[in-house]
């Protein structure tokens, strides 16, 4: 088997060197857009109006409660149909994105929720307005609680993207299974791919022990009494 | 009246159908220190909240210097640069050091450039005691006393007309009310216009020109700290004097 | 979206509604053993030797660490090497619940942490063993802290059972992609499931919730 796993390297290396860039682009262009994202629908369903709140729940709900392959096929075969045609990596950076977008403004909103009215009430007398408060007090407290979820959320990303595979998007496991159906490999590339995304899962989770400590503000968890 | 910084007129606020500030009228003049004290839940709390619209009461008017405040819409913001609040639980912004937490109003409200707000934020700071190997500090990393005294500096640097204490050292451990305490009677000593809720009675005595005593959300009496501390006319007061005077007997006993 | 003019999308909804069964199958077995083996694991890491401790921590980040799919096609394609050439669902059920352990191996560990050493402490005192600890002292406490994460983990599972498509297992929503194909709309089928896995998805987060909720109330967890 040790072999062919250099075999495979040797012959496929740069393949798969392809397909790594387009899962950290998938990735990375997923999970930008998420946050933009969840950061204003968390606002929308925080401080939005009747409507916007109802309509952002009902958004969430949705999107929770269904499959993420759901919403790529959706996104890739469904939107087709009424003429909006896209290319497997735009649609699966746009059903990801969405997806995480949801589940990043539950963290942010529950963040926000931790909140203490005290802190609200304490920029308010200082003669902020109510935009000011979330953008200047609030807002920076709920990212900074967030951070641990956030940062979970693109590691978790990472793995995920590889459901582009399914909509042939040149990602990783698609290059796999492409380098498995010319060499009948399988095990042999599987092998390879599990080391690289295990090896990434490391790296990511190492950063982000790192990114976790560079915006730790002492106190900023405990003070939520 | 034209010495008058802030009239509180026929002032009401409802909760369904309980009434918690009821018919208040006061007015305070320019460098004066009024205290508010009372029991628990007489509106004390409250009142203050209405002064500065945290609270929108449901009759009567607020005047700070001449504007009318509960008319305020859309300005309410300015209204509220120039009262000062100082909270019971501090209140500082988090994730904020502490001289940040002074620049904020500053730099955001005022609107004032970098250096001059840099200016006032180290003068506000180091005029409550607050010196500079504590100015990069998060207020965690604070004690009680040096995070109310932060949230004190915070008030006077944006220059306020009056500043609004609640129970400013309720929250505290005994050994640090002193230093919050000293910082507010300097302040009141320098001129400063201020309306204190508060417990702490002692303080009443030497700080205060008036006293006011709250209770169901009415005033009940009110005149210098003489007067009510030691000489109420009222029965209620007098009853609340006495329990009050019965725990200040014991420190008494240590002062000589 | 014409209903009428489409009388064999009916004869496919048929379809739909048996395939939920396999999803159920998938879901609920591949969820049952990977509770089973996170519980033994969870305690493992928490309550045996160091070495013990770090392969499960190892465990953990190598299955956290790859994408089901993967974990699926190793399955696939290494069972028959192996000699075990058996259909897709075993697979399935093999690499979903593999995957999974490691994650609800996190939860309860998390959980029993939670518990707090000062319960631990108290159980020993009184001459408990380490299992007499874990099954009358840590085991209650932390079950309840873990409930809202578990029945959310479940959820998960469903959801993730759509991977199974990968390798050819036929449940719900590949029996909806088959069907799509084959009258090329691809928006009805998908709305279909769609409204299948928010009606058990919703209202399980609902239950998760209200436990959270109790929960927070009761003072065990800090929200």
């Amino acid at each position: 088997m040790l072999w062919n796993i250099a075999y495979i390297l040797y012959n496929y290396g740069h393949a798969i060197a392809l397909g790594l860039g387009y899962t950290i682009l998938i990735t990375l262009t997923s999970y930008f857009i998420g946050l933009l994202l969840g950061i204003s629908i968390a606002l929308l369903r925080v401080y939005g109006d009747r409507a916007s709140k109802a309509l952002f729940t009902i958004f969430v709900e949705l999107i929770r409660g269904t499959p993420m392959m759901v919403q790529l096929f959706f996104v890739y075969y469904a939107l087709s149909e009424i003429g909006i045609l896209l290319d497997p990596i735009t649609a699966s950076i746009i059903a990801i994105a969405i997806n995480s977008a949801v589940y990043q403004s539950e963290y942010i909103r529950s963040a926000i929720g931790s909140i203490p009215y005290s802190q609200y009430e304490s920029a308010l007398s200082l003669g902020l307005t109510k935009l000011k408060t979330i953008w200047l007090v609030i807002l920076p407290q709920a990212i900074r609680i967030a951070i641990p979820a956030l940062v979970n959320e693109a590691i978790y990303l990472f793995k995920y993207s590889s459901i582009a595979y399914f909509v042939t998007a040149p990602e990783l496991m698609y290059i796999g299974k492409l380098i498995g159906s010319r060499t009948f490999l399988y095990i042999e590339i599987y092998l390879i791919l599990a080391f690289i995304y295990i090896t990434a899962s490391i790296i990511l989770t190492e950063l982000a022990r790192i990114i976790e400590k560079k915006y730790f503000i002492p106190g900023l968890i405990k003070s939520r009494i | 009246m034209d010495g008058d910084i802030l009239v509180v007129e026929d002032l009401w606020k409802f909760y369904g159908r309980e009434a918690v500030l009821r018919d208040v009228n006061f007015s305070v003049r320019r460098n004066e220190t009024k205290v508010i004290i009372g029991p628990s839940g007489s509106g004390k709390s409250t009142l203050l909240r209405c002064i500065n619209l945290l609270v929108k009461p449901d009759r009567g008017r607020i005047i700070l210097d001449g504007d009318i405040v509960t008319e305020k819409k859309r300005d309410i913001h300015n209204i509220r640069s120039q009262i000062g609040f100082v909270f019971q639980h501090f209140n500082l912004f988090n994730h904020l050091t502490a001289i940040d937490n002074v620049l904020l109003g500053l730099t955001k409200v005022k609107r004032l450039p970098r250096e001059e707000a840099l200016r006032k934020a180290k003068e506000a700071l180091l005029s409550v005691g607050i010196t500079e190997d504590l100015w990069r500090k998060y207020p965690a990393q604070l004690s009680g006393g040096q995070q109310q005294r932060v949230a004190i500096a915070r008030a006077i640097a944006m220059d306020p007309k009056i500043i609004l204490f609640d129970e400013p050292t309720s929250a505290l451990d005994p050994e640090l009310i002193w230093e919050v305490l000293n910082v507010m009677e300097k302040l009141s000593r320098g001129g400063m216009t201020m309306i204190v809720v508060t417990h702490e009675l002692g303080f009443a005595m030497k700080v205060a020109h008036e006293v006011i005593f709250m209770d169901g959300g009415t005033i009940i009496e009110k005149g210098p700290p003489d007067q009510i501390l030691m000489h109420p006319k009222n029965e209620r007061v007098r009853r609340f004097m006495e329990r009050m005077i019965y725990l200040y007997s014991l420190n008494n006993q240590f002062k000589v | 979206m014409d209903w009428e003019t489409n009388p064999q999308f009916f004869t496919y909804i048929n379809l739909i509604f048996s395939s939920i069964g396999t999803t159920l199958i998938l879901s609920i077995t591949s969820f049952g053993l990977a509770t089973i083996v996170a519980l033994i694991l969870s305690f493992i890491e928490v309550f045996s030797s160091r070495p013990f401790s770090k392969l499960v921590e190892w465990y953990g980040r190598i299955l956290r660490g790859i994408p089901l799919i993967l974990a699926l096609f190793i399955f696939y394609y290494g069972l028959p090497r192996i000699g075990f050439p058996l259909p897709p669902i075993y697979s399935a059920i093999m690499g979903i619940a593999i995957v999974d352990s490691a994650y609800q191996e996190q939860l309860f560990r998390g959980a029993i942490e939670a518990v707090g050493e000062k319960q631990l402490e108290a159980a020993y005192a009184i001459g408990l063993t380490r299992w007499g600890v874990f099954r009358y002292v840590v085991f209650p406490q932390a079950f309840r802290i873990a409930l809202p994460g578990w029945i959310n983990e479940f959820s998960i599972v469903l959801k993730d059972s759509s991977i199974a498509y990968a390798i050819g297992v036929v449940e719900m929503f590949t029996q909806a992609i088959h069907i799509a194909q084959v009258i090329a709309d691809y928006l009805k089928p998908l709305l279909i499931i769609s409204i299948i896995y928010l009606g058990i998805c919703y209202p399980l987060s609902y239950i998760s919730n209200r436990f959270h909720r109790k929960l927070m109330e009761m003072g065990m967890v800090g929200g």
